[in-house]
């Protein structure tokens, strides 16, 4: 009874948001002399009439799918974690360091040495922050900002000055200026993709998709996060620390326990998020390394409801806008910008339907509480 | 006055209220009672528009009306007194009695009005209370008067007070009879709930009683008896007679020696609480000295042992608590739990030792309002090995002990998946108690453990911790009913200002003795204290 209720509201509020979205998105549209209905017909039709569009899809959704499980988890322990973006970019190269530093390994090792790297990496980022929680009060949001911005500048850093590949051949004969970027991953460090996969089952990916097994990982992990939040000792823990932090004391809860362990938790998914794009796309980590994945992992969060099945739509969602946005610039010309734009209202109405929704929620539950 | 006309009103699975018809007359204290869960929360809340109901209506003075929410209640002159105060501490009573009514003058808050207003309104019902004051400073008794002087100021005409007196020390209580009966003589009608049936006799003019969300009778007040009402609150006889064999203390399970906790900060029921005596303006509330909550205090309970601690709440109580538990720092002394010292040990550890705590604040430290029952039910032992398979939480065994635990104690609900905060408020106490009592603790700290409880379910629970005495356990019962306290201790300490001022066998204990202890009065600290042996004789009490 009560878990169908919660279910109701949780679907209620993103479906608002991705509706108000849409008008948005065609009022715009009207307003630079674009026709709205083909280029929403463009959107889907591009991004969901073929099987190479879907797989992009896939592939575009991958690194979310990581950052948002992160997001949920630092969510409902009652944490911001924003410092996701960082972590995902320390926990890459990280990962890239441990890709090409290690030779003649077997791949069936190699990779999740490279992909505990990654976790280790993000984790280690995210261990300031909450000591400074914990030990000094300082605001979660504020460090992890911080830490992030550190984060840009010390890759940076260390790509250009330290692990810069030199042993890449120079453009120009030779005299052209090095890309910035680390040496690139040994072949038993890159994750597969799904090529043969799908091949098996008579469908012929291009080579231009990179969607690998990290897809996979990322729909198990989640199924685990489910797990952890909502049926293992720790989750309940997470839970009532979260939502009444002076009841679990007094049930012998150590909170600060349950808080580092949640964050630590939260970066260590976080770690995983830029891998997609190192073991399978680049190869290496570069100065172009993608960013934002963080800052697009608490949209589909949010999106998402804060659940982990919620997380893997919403990723989904964003994966299909990204890729359709390019069919729409392609054959409507309407700039992919007005997608973005989508994009960007879709998180802003998410956070006000989240926003009424739970105040909603809660005048409900004034109520409720009985005296 | 108000007619309520067949007012039903379901949640899922449950009938909360069913073809309720009642009527109050104007002017008259009317009192609603009923086991816990009956409806009358919920019966009240759709009085203040908070609930709509499915079926039934409302008629106010012979008109219908449709209260659709709390602004159209005060509009239609409906004020309900929260058991929750909802106040702002830092402000003061006058600022807290205006918010939101403020009446202006050119833009500009009109203070010289407004206190006049206020001041009429305190003399006319004699309410003892300093508009400037600040709220911080308030004693409980106090910052209920300003929650009615709110309802009042903002021309209410029928005052619902849902439990007032279950937060309030006997001073306390009578003091807000005292402005109930100059309200009601001056017009005001007002509809009280309690389940305190003495209370209710002494207040009431008539009394209503539900059960199970129907009205089994209205009578006058004077028609009826305490036992009479119980019986029609419960279908049955209830007994208020409490059986106690002969008290054998055994070896000390929990000794306190010299314990000082400086409360600084405090808890957010603590804050500012002051150390109010009942309503007397006396200065200990005023001047907030800076003397430790706890203040050197030593005590021994041993097996075998309900000790009492009497006293008027803000002395330190909820300090001393939270002490023994490690919520609050102990800065200097020892606390002993089974002979081993736990002094400011993790909390865990103190309660995996075998001690158990109901606290006094549900809300604050008994429950995770937006977790379930069944999770609600093993908070705290939910690491134990008989709940865990495979690293998960196993749901059918916590389950089949839920449903041990809700059938042992009653507990009304209708889906364990619920939100707790779904139960009504004696349910969720009972979901307390039935957790702490389940694990077969050493020691038990009982933090007003009836608190809230209908007759019925408070005796089943002073039941159970005579049981648990008679066991060879040891019982530390702190409660603001020093009824309570008297008919279930052993040994009775009274608690003034932090310290253990007086200790007394139950025997020779009686609130004439008692009180100038509670107020301070009688034994400035210094004096000799006389110290009771802990040693009991069987005796029936009355309840
Ligand atoms: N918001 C809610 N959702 C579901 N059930 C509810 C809700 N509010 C109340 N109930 C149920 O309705 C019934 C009546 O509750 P109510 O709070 O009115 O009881 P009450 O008479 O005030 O009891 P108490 O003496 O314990 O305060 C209970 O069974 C309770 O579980
Ligand atoms: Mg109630």
């Amino acid at each position: 009874m009560f878990r169908k209720r919660r279910l109701g509201l949780q679907v209620t509020a993103p479906l608002m948001a991705v509706g108000f979205s849409v008008l948005v998105g065609s009022v715009i549209m009207l307003a630079i002399g674009a026709n709205p209905l083909q280029a929403y017909a463009v959107l889907f039709g591009f991004s969901l009439g073929r099987i190479d569009s879907i797989a992009s899809i896939l592939f575009k959704a991958t690194p979310l799918i990581f950052s948002g499980l992160a997001m949920v988890v630092s969510f409902r322990m009652g944490l911001f974690n924003i410092g996701v973006e960082g972590q995902y970019m320390v926990g890459a190269f990280a990962a890239a360091l441990a890709g090409f530093g290690l030779k003649g390994l077997p791949a069936i090792i190699h990779i999740p040495i490279v992909m505990a790297a990654g976790m280790a990496g993000a984790m280690l980022w995210a261990a300031l922050p909450i000591y400074l929680k914990i030990k000094r009060g300082v605001h979660e949001v504020i460090s992890t900002i911080m830490m992030n911005y550190i984060a840009y500048s010390f890759l940076h850093w260390l790509l250009a000055d330290v692990f810069l590949d030199r042993t890449q051949v120079l453009g120009q004969g030779g005299f052209g200026s090095p890309r910035v970027r680390t040496p690139e991953l040994a072949a038993s460090a890159r994750m597969p993709t799904l090529h043969k996969l799908f091949a098996a089952v008579g469908i012929q990916l291009p080579h231009y998709i990179y969607v690998s097994y990290l897809l996979f990982i990322g729909i198990a992990l989640a199924v685990v996060v489910h797990y952890i939040i909502w049926k293992t000792p720790f989750g309940y823990e997470l839970r009532a620390v979260a939502q009444n932090g002076p009841a679990a004391a007094a049930a012998g809860i150590n909170s600060e326990r349950v808080m580092v362990k949640a964050f630590l938790l939260s970066a260590a998914i976080a770690g995983l998020a830029g891998l997609s794009d190192l073991m399978t796309f680049f190869g290496y980590y570069d100065i172009d390394f993608p960013r934002s994945y963080g800052f697009n992992g608490i949209a589909v969060a949010l999106l998402g409801r804060n659940s982990a099945a919620g997380v893997i739509v919403g990723a989904l969602l964003f994966g299909m806008l990204a890729r359709g946005a390019e069919g729409v610039q392609v054959m409507t010309g309407v700039p992919a910008e007005v997608i973005t734009i989508l994009q960007s209202v879709m998180i802003l109405s998410i956070v006000v339907a989240y926003e009424i929704i739970t105040r909603y929620v809660r005048t409900q539950r004034k109520k409720e509480v009985g005296a | 006055m108000i007619s309520i006309k067949g007012v039903t009103k379901r949640f899922p699975g449950v009938l909360a209220n069913d073809h309720i018809s009642l009527e109050v007359r104007e002017g008259e204290i009317h009192a609603i009672v009923g086991e816990n869960g009956a409806g009358k929360s919920t019966l009240m809340k759709i009085l203040y528009g908070l609930y709509q109901p499915d079926e039934g209506s409302i008629e106010l003075r012979g008109h219908p009306v449709r209260i659709d929410g709390p602004a159209r209640a005060v509009a239609l002159g409906i004020g309900m007194v929260h058991q929750h105060f909802m106040l702002i501490p830092r402000f003061t009573v006058l600022e807290n009695i205006i918010l939101g009514h403020e009446t202006a003058r050119f833009g500009v808050i009109d203070r010289r009005a407004s206190e006049q207003r206020v001041k009429e309104l305190a003399g006319q019902y004699g309410f003892a209370i300093d508009p400037k004051a600040m709220v911080a400073t308030l004693s409980v008794g106090q910052q209920q008067r300003v929650e009615i002087l709110k309802v009042l100021y903002r021309g209410a005409d029928l005052l619902i007070l849902d439990e007032p007196t279950a937060v309030l020390a006997p001073q306390e209580v009578t003091e807000l009879f005292a402005n109930l009966r100059l309200l009601a003589a001056g017009g005001k009608t007002i509809i009280f709930i309690g389940h305190k049936l003495d209370e209710v006799m002494e207040i009431a003019d008539r009394v209503t009683v539900l059960r199970r969300g129907q009205v089994v009778g209205t009578m006058a007040a004077g028609e009826t008896s305490r036992e009479g009402l119980a019986e029609m609150m419960v279908g049955r006889p209830v007994l208020f007679r409490i059986q106690k064999n002969p008290c054998h203390p055994g070896a000390p399970l929990l000794s306190l020696d010299d314990v000082t906790v400086a409360g600084v900060g405090g808890t957010a029921r603590g804050h500012g609480r002051g150390h109010g005596v009942g309503g007397s303006q006396g200065p200990a509330w005023r001047t907030r000295i800076a003397r430790a909550a706890v203040d050197g205090l030593s005590l021994q309970v041993n097996g075998g042992e309900i000790y009492g601690i009497a006293g008027v709440e803000g002395n330190g109580q909820t300090e001393l608590v939270e002490g023994i538990f490690n919520l609050q720092p102990v800065t200097s002394g020892r606390v002993m739990v089974l002979g081993k010292d736990v002094t400011n040990r993790p909390t865990a550890q103190i309660r995996a030792g075998g001690i158990a705590y109901i606290p006094e604040d549900r809300h604050r430290r008994g429950l995770v309002l937006p977790m379930s029952i069944w999770e609600n039910l093993i908070l705290g032992s939910h690491r134990r090995r008989e709940f865990v398979r495979r690293a998960l939480l196993d749901r059918d065994r916590i389950l089949g002990h839920a449903t041990k635990l809700r059938e042992q104690y009653d507990i009304r609900l209708a889906d364990m998946d619920a939100p707790v905060l779904a139960l009504s408020g004696g349910n969720q106490q009972k979901v307390i108690v039935a957790r702490e009592l389940a694990q077969s603790p050493q020691v038990v700290i009982a933090s007003q453990p009836t608190r809230g409880l209908d007759v019925g379910a408070a005796e089943f629970v002073r039941q159970r911790l005579l049981e648990m005495r008679d066991a060879g356990r040891a019982v530390l019962l702190i409660s603001a009913d020093l009824e309570e306290v008297l008919s279930l201790s052993d040994r009775v300490g009274v608690m003034f200002r932090g310290k253990i001022v007086a200790e007394f066998p139950a025997e020779e204990a009686t609130p004439q003795l008692l009180g100038p202890y509670m107020l301070g009065g009688a034994a400035p600290a210094e004096m000799e204290i006389p110290l009771a042996d802990a040693r009991g004789e069987g005796g029936e009490a009355r309840v």
